[in-house]
């Protein structure tokens, strides 16, 4: 995609802005950035700003990310570090105990970290339902934000009918 | 119904088998790599005690009681991995009377169960093994997990633990020069080719092994229909090619084949690594309509039944030996058949 301010360079500074219903998006290279007051003189590269950002928003500073350095399982003793090296978990308690680093781990690898599919077994059915219905809220609130709201009346009408006959389970 | 190995399936001509193989693991019950003998072997009793009120019979197959060559002989037969002969806890294999399904019990999850049939048959084999699984759901308690799905000792099989694999026969894809890329490709969908006996384009007899990469946010339905659509586009272009290859090189390439099937009939001596070479070139034979008197079942037993640990027993222990005996197991099988 090209800056769509020089329209000469690469863009590779994307900048999205949702106020007040109105939706602004910004597609800019480096230079015009920086020309345009988005980024800092110094900066080469909008990326390590991001992650900053990104880490302060989902409230990881940095002290919280080693957090899991000294913590271990207690149901089967596997330690942050042997998870980290080996990449497997030693027991179904590891998934919650090395919470953090699954979800990373598992968003580069899959498209998705939430199971679909078949759930065998006497609590199956719920727990398919309950992810079916959390799926269509996720897509829900994407339609909201990106204004289709033909797709998003489909979807509430999905949800709705779903939760029916889900005995009216709604807390997902 | 026999082994898979002495069975034909549909899209033979390019696809020798397909295998679906389950993840699960039991709650509470730490994953075997940290499990410790004592709940190793108490894993084995509960999936045992499991199948044996099921209709559907199993045979358990204890690795501790087999040499290192049974192993490797079931190895070949593809019932278990390489992974679970070399192991050194106590774990099992369940196989059923029907030899379709098979379930290795403390192998990298406490359970890893696959079915496995000739040629193209995902769906059959999706259905058997899913069967098995919804009745060991209702006997055994499953870590299972409301936003992940299945858990497993790797995080790669997490979610329905589900791996869908072909086995496929590519030689027109190789000399075509096209392999690279088209497998490249094949990876940017999440699904993974690799081959079965070395690695790379250099693959040993042309067999590839072509499986689901992602296990996590898509249905099993999802995942499969993905991976047949990239492997029917392969075969396609494989069936493409070959008639392509026979038009150009014509008779060249059909007395190559027919030279192979003159020394399988008549060597005296047969090393594997030749053999996967020659019933490759007789696999594409069979395909262009020039050897009409073999199929696929019989090359598929052949390659299972001169492989190094089924051609091995007391009397034939050296190399040389079993290159023998190798020899004269395809004579006989060919001059017969």
């Amino acid at each position: 995609m090209l800056c769509s301010h020089c329209n000469k360079r690469e863009a590779n500074f994307h900048y999205k802005q949702v106020n007040n219903g109105s939706y602004t998006e910004l597609h800019l290279c480096s230079d015009c950035a920086r020309e345009l007051g988005y980024l800092g003189a110094g900066e080469q590269s909008f990326s390590p700003g991001l992650e900053d950002m990104l880490n302060e928003f989902l409230g990881l500073t940095k002290q919280s990310q080693t957090a899991g350095k000294g913590i271990s399982c207690s149901c089967c003793g596997t330690t942050f570090a042997e998870f980290k090296k080996t990449g497997l978990a030693g027991c179904d308690k590891c998934y919650d105990v090395f919470a953090r680093d699954v979800e990373s781990v598992l968003s580069r690898i899959q498209p998705s970290t939430t199971h679909k599919g078949k759930i065998a077994g006497p609590k199956g059915e719920q727990i398919q339902r309950q992810n079916e219905i959390k799926e269509l809220k996720d897509k829900l609130r994407m339609a909201v934000m990106e204004e289709r709201y033909e797709d998003a009346a489909k979807l509430r009408d999905s949800i709705k009918k779903l939760e029916e006959n889900n005995g009216g389970e709604t807390n997902v | 119904m026999s082994e898979w190995f002495n069975d034909t399936g549909m899209q033979n001509d390019i696809v020798i088998s397909t295998r679906v193989r389950l993840a699960r693991n039991l709650k509470g019950i730490p994953f075997p790599h940290k499990a410790g003998e004592e709940n190793c072997r108490k894993v084995v009793a509960l999936v045992e005690e499991a199948l044996s009120a099921l209709n559907y019979k199993f045979t358990k197959v204890d690795l501790s009681q087999l040499t290192q060559t049974q192993r490797q002989a079931l190895v070949e037969e593809r019932y278990i991995s390489l992974n679970m002969a070399e192991c050194k806890r106590p774990g099992a294999v369940f196989i059923s009377e029907d030899k379709t399904v098979s379930i290795m019990v403390n192998e990298e999850d406490h359970l890893r169960m696959q079915s496995i049939f000739a040629g193209y048959e995902s769906q059959k084999a999706y259905d058997i093994i899913s069967k098995v699984d919804s009745y060991l759901a209702e006997k055994l308690e499953y870590a299972v997990h409301p936003k992940y799905g299945y858990l497993t000792s790797c995080l790669t099989n997490a979610g329905t633990g589900m791996r869908t694999s072909y086995m496929l026969h590519l030689p027109a894809i190789v000399n075509a020069g096209i392999a690279e890329n088209l497998f490249a490709a094949a990876g940017k969908l999440g699904i993974t080719v690799r081959g079965m006996y070395g690695e790379g384009t250099k693959a040993g007899g042309y067999l590839f092994q072509i499986s689901n990469q992602i296990t996590m946010g898509r249905s099993e339905e999802e995942i499969m229909t993905n991976l047949s659509k990239v492997a029917e586009n392969i075969i396609a272009k494989e069936r493409e090619l070959r008639t392509k290859m026979h038009k150009q090189k014509g008779v060249v390439m059909e007395d190559q084949i027919m030279r192979s099937l003159g020394v399988l009939r008549s060597a005296r001596l047969m090393q594997s690594k030749e053999l996967l070479t020659l019933l490759s070139n007789i696999r594409l034979g069979i395909s262009l309509g020039l050897i009409t008197e073999l199929d696929s079942k019989t090359l598929n037993s052949l390659m299972i039944e001169t492989s190094p640990a089924h051609v091995t027993n007391e009397n034939i222990t050296t190399a040389m030996e079993r290159d023998i005996e190798r020899a004269r197991i395809i004579r006989e099988k060919l001059v017969k058949g």
